[in-house]
C-alpha cells in the first residue's frame, strides 16, 4: 500500500490527465488496488468448474491451421501444440522422476518392504507368519537364573532403579514434567547404565559396543512373494561375541510339528509397502564386514521415538519381532550365505527390548532356520514377555477424587521383578 | 536531520521502482502496460501451499482410508450463490471416504466371491448410519455397516447368482437376483457397478418384492417400489444407528453444532402445504432402460 501510494506522489500531473486510469491505480480510494492488495474477501466470483475439453478429430492429410503464429488467442484458429520444453540445464529443484516402468530397479515382480513406520494390522500374529515362528508368551525362565543374587552384585538394587525411574520422570526438566519423547529415553539410558555397571565381575560387558540409528536391509523369500525389512529401528546393542542359543537342538526340531496362525481373509502382506523398484538381494547389516561387533546382542526400542508414527503396543510388538529377526537374518546370511538352510548349525539369537516409559516388552528371538520359503520344517522361536510394567504410577501432582487422595504424588507401585528380567537379557552371553 | 531522513526514504523507495525513472519513459507507455505494472504486484497475499487449493477437496487419485479434512460450502454453489438454504457453521468434521461399490474385486482376483473381516465399526460425522472398516487381501476399506455387524464378524460379498435361492447372513452381499423374495436389503444399486445409492440412510431397509425375467422390485423406505436389473448388488439386513430417529436434538444450539441454521422467521398464511394430504401411491420407477454404465 505505501509503495503505491507514494509512487502517485512522483507522477507528473500531465500522465494524471493523460492516463486517468493508470493514475487511479495509485490512489488508495480506488476498488482496484483495493482487490489486489486486500486479503480479507474475495471479490471476484469464483470460476465455474472448467468444462471437460473439447475432443479433437485428428484428419490425415489436412493441416490444422493454428494461432501460434499469430501469438494470441483467434477464435475459430486451433489451440496450437508446442513440443515439450527441456531445459539445457540440470536443476535439482524442478527435477522430475521418470515414470517407475522406466526405472532402472523395476522389477516385474513386487517386493512387500517392512520399515519403522509401518503399522501392521494382526499385529504379532502376522510377524510371525512372515518370519515362520513360533511364538511363546513367557519370558525365558532359563535367563532369569542370572540374577538370583543381585543384591550382591548390586548393593541397594533397588533403590537405585528406583532413582533412575524419578530421575527420568520427575528431575530431568526445567519445566513441571518431562515430555514422553524425553523421559522414555532417559529411562532406557539410565538402566542401561546401572547394568553397565556389573562390569568388574562380568568382563564380557566390555566387549560391546552401543550404535544408534543404523540402517538395516534384509531381503527374504516366504511362499511365493518376496519381503524386505528396510529402515532403521534406534539403539543396537552389539557384541563381539554371539549370543548362546536359548533352547537345546531337541527343542528346535521339536518346532517341526508347529503349524503356523493364519487370518483369512486378511492376506499376510497387509499394510506392507509394495514396491516394484527395488533392489534384488540387498543384504545389509548396516556394518561393514570387518567391523569388530559383528553380532547384534540387544536392540531397544522407544514407542516414542517417531513423533510422527505412533503405533499402538501390538503394532509395536509386531515391530520389534520384524526388526529382531531382520537383525538375525543378516548375521545369517552373513555366517552361512544366502543359500536357504533348513537348519542352522548354530541358531542365531538376537534380544530386543521395546518401552514406552513405563511398560516393557521383553523378545528373546532364535533363528533356526534361513529357509522361510514354506510352511513345513523347523520354525524359528520368539519368546515374547508383552506388557510388564516397572511402576503403577509416577505423579508429579497426586490425582485427587471427591477430597480423597486416590493416587499419591511421586513413584508408587514399583515392581522390582522387572529389572531383573532387564538385566538377565543383558547379561546373556556375558558369563 | 529529520529532512535527510525523510528524503532518503523517498529516494529509496522511488529507486525500487524501475517503471519510473524518468517521467518521459512513463509518459510513452500507454495505460495498459502502467496497469500491468500493479498486476505484477500481487500484494501481502500469504497463502496456505498450494496442495490445499485444490478446487475440489473430494478429488483424490487413490483411494484411501484416511480421514480428509473438508471444506465448508455454506451452502453455496461455484458461483457463490446459495444453492442449499438452511447450512453454515457447526463442528469441523473428517470425511471418511466410504467405498460404495461393494462388489470392487481386487486386482488379478476377479470374478470369485470373496470375504472380508470387520475391524471396527465406528460412527461417522457425514452421514447418519455407521460406517464399518472392512479388511480382506491386501487392503481395507470403510463400508455403511448394518444393524448388528460388530468388529471380528466376517462378511461375504458374491456377484455370483445361481439357481438356488441363497441364505445370506447380515451384511452379506449379493445381487438381488441371488437372494429370496421377502429378504430385507440395504445399499441398493440403481444400475449394476455403479455403486450403491439407494437405502443408505440409519436403520433403514427395503424389501425384494419380486423378481420378474431379469429384474428384481424392491419397496423402498418410502413405500416407493423401483424396478432394478436383477444383477445390482445389495447388502442383506438393515442399515446400522436404528435409533438415530430417536434421538433427542435438545436445544435450538445442539442444531447448530451440527451445521443446520434456523429456518426463516418470516410469519407465511397457511395454504394447500399445511394439513394432511391423501395421495395414491407413485407409480413403480423403473430403472432397467437406462444405458449400462460399461458401454462407452
Amino acid at each position: 500500500m505505501l509503495t503505491n501510494t507514494t509512487r502517485c506522489v512522483f507522477v507528473p500531473a500531465a500522465l494524471l490527465k493523460d492516463a486517468g486510469r493508470a493514475a487511479a491505480v495509485g490512489g488508495s480510494c480506488c476498488p482496484q488496488a483495493r482487490r489486489r492488495f486486500g486479503v480479507s474477501r474475495c471479490h471476484f466470483i469464483k470460476p465455474p468448474p472448467r468444462p471437460k475439453p473439447r475432443e479433437t478429430v485428428d484428419i490425415p492429410d489436412l493441416e490444422t491451421i493454428t494461432y501460434g503464429e499469430r501469438m494470441h488467442h483467434v477464435p475459430g484458429l486451433a489451440k496450437p501444440v508446442f513440443p515439450h520444453w527441456e531445459p539445457d540445464h540440470k536443476n535439482p529443484r524442478f527435477y522430475k522422476a521418470p515414470p517407475a516402468q522406466q526405472m532402472p530397479l523395476f522389477k516385474d515382480t513386487p517386493c512387500f518392504m517392512f520399515n519403522q513406520r509401518t503399522n501392521v494390522l494382526e499385529g504379532v500374529r502376522q510377524a510371525a507368519w512372515l518370519t515362520k515362528t513360533k511364538v511363546m508368551p513367557s519370558f525365558p525362565s532359563q535367563l532369569l537364573s542370572r540374577t538370583e543374587n543381585l543384591e550382591e552384585q548390586i548393593p541397594d538394587v533397588d533403590e537405585r532403579v528406583q532413582n533412575a525411574i524419578k530421575h527420568a520422570r520427575f528431575w530431568d526438566t526445567t519445566e513441571n514434567r518431562p515430555k514422553k519423547e524425553k523421559y522414555c529415553n532417559t529411562l532406557l539410558l539410565n538402566l542401561l547404565h546401572l547394568c553397565g555397571m556389573l562390569q568388574p565381575s562380568h568382563s564380557a560387558i566390555g566387549r560391546r559396543m552401543f550404535t544408534e540409528d543404523y540402517s538395516l536391509a534384509v531381503t527374504w523369500k516366504r511362499g511365493e512373494d518376496l519381503f524386505q525389512v528396510r529402515g532403521r529401528n534406534g539403539l543396537l546393542h552389539s557384541s563381539m561375541d554371539p549370543l548362546p542359543a536359548v533352547c537345546g537342538k531337541d527343542e528346535v526340531s521339536d518346532t517341526a510339528d508347529h503349524t503356523l496362525e493364519t487370518f483369512y481373509p486378511i492376506s499376510p502382506t497387509i499394510d506392507l509397502q509394495k514396491a516394484n523398484v527395488y533392489k534384488e538381494n540387498l543384504n545389509c547389516t548396516g556394518f561393514r564386514g570387518n567391523s569388530p561387533y559383528p553380532h547384534a546382542h540387544t536392540l531397544y526400542f522407544l514407542e516414542s521415538a517417531d513423533v510422527n508414527c505412533k503405533l499402538r503396543p501390538e503394532q509395536f510388538r509386531a515391530k520389534m519381532a520384524m526388526f529382531t529377526f531382520g537383525n538375525a537374518l543378516s548375521r545369517a546370511y552373513q555366517l552361512y550365505g544366502t543359500e536357504p538352510q533348513q537348519l542352522l548349525e548354530r541358531p542365531v539369537t538376537v534380544q530386543a527390548v521395546g518401552t514406552n516409559g513405563r511398560i516393557f516388552q521383553f523378545l528373546v528371538f532364535q533363528l533356526n532356520t534361513t529357509d522361510l520359503t514354506g510352511d513345513d520344517g523347523v520354525k524359528n522361536q520368539m519368546w515374547l514377555d508383552e506388557d510388564v510394567e516397572l511402576y503403577d504410577f509416577a505423579k508429579v501432582r497426586p490425582l485427587i477424587k471427591k477430597k480423597e487422595v486416590r493416587v499419591p504424588a511421586g513413584l508408587s507401585g514399583y515392581k522390582p521383578e522387572v529389572f531383573r528380567k532387564f538385566l538377565a537379557l543383558y547379561l546373556h552371553g556375558a558369563e | 536531520m529529520a529532512v535527510s531522513c525523510l528524503s532518503r526514504a523517498l529516494r529509496s523507495l522511488t529507486l525500487s521502482q524501475p517503471g519510473l525513472i524518468s517521467s518521459q519513459v512513463v509518459a510513452q507507455s500507454k495505460g495498459p502496460q502502467m496497469y500491468s505494472l500493479v498486476g505484477q504486484c500481487r500484494g501481502f497475499l500469504t497463502t496456505a501451499s498450494l496442495e490445499q487449493n485444490r478446487i475440489n477437496w473430494k478429488q483424490r487419485d487413490k483411494y484411501s482410508i484416511k480421514p480428509m479434512g473438508m471444506r465448508k460450502t455454506g451452502g453455496r454453489d461455484h458461483t457463490g450463490k446459495i444453492r442449499v438454504h438452511g447450512i453454515g457453521g457447526g463442528h469441523k468434521q473428517k470425511y471418511r471416504w466410504i467405498d460404495f461399490q461393494r462388489l470392487r474385486y481386487e486386482p488379478d482376483k476377479e470374478g470369485k466371491p470373496f470375504e472380508e473381516k470387520v475391524i471396527e465399526v465406528r460412527y461417522d460425522p457425514c452421514r447418519s448410519a455407521d460406517i464399518a472398516l472392512v479388511a480382506g487381501g491386501n487392503r481395507k476399506r470403510w463400508l455403511i455397516a448394518t444393524e448388528n455387524m460388530q468388529a471380528g464378524d466376517t462378511i461375504k460379498t458374491s456377484g455370483v447368482i445361481g439357481r438356488m435361492a441363497v441364505s445370506a447372513n447380515e451384511g452379506d452381499a449379493y445381487p438381488l437376483g441371488a437372494l429370496p423374495v421377502g429378504t430385507l436389503v440395504n445399499n441398493l444399486e440403481i444400475q449394476p457397478g455403479k455403486g450403491s445409492e439407494l437405502i443408505r440412510a440409519a436403520g433403514t431397509s427395503g424389501v425384494l418384492l419380486r423378481k420378474v425375467n431379469g429384474t428384481a422390485i424392491v419397496q423402498l423406505p418410502s413405500k416407493q417400489q423401483v424396478q432394478v436389473l436383477e444383477t445390482c448388488m445389495v447388502t442383506v439386513g438393515r442399515v446400522s444407528n436404528i435409533d438415530h430417529n430417536k434421538r433427542i436434538i435438545g436445544k435450538a444450539g445442539r442444531n447448530r453444532w451440527l451445521g443446520i441454521r434456523p429456518s426463516s422467521g418470516l410469519w407465511q398464511r397457511k395454504g394447500g402445504w399445511a394439513g394432511r394430504k391423501i395421495k395414491p401411491l407413485p407409480p413403480m420407477k423403473s430403472y432397467i432402460n437406462l444405458p449400462s454404465i460399461s458401454a462407452p
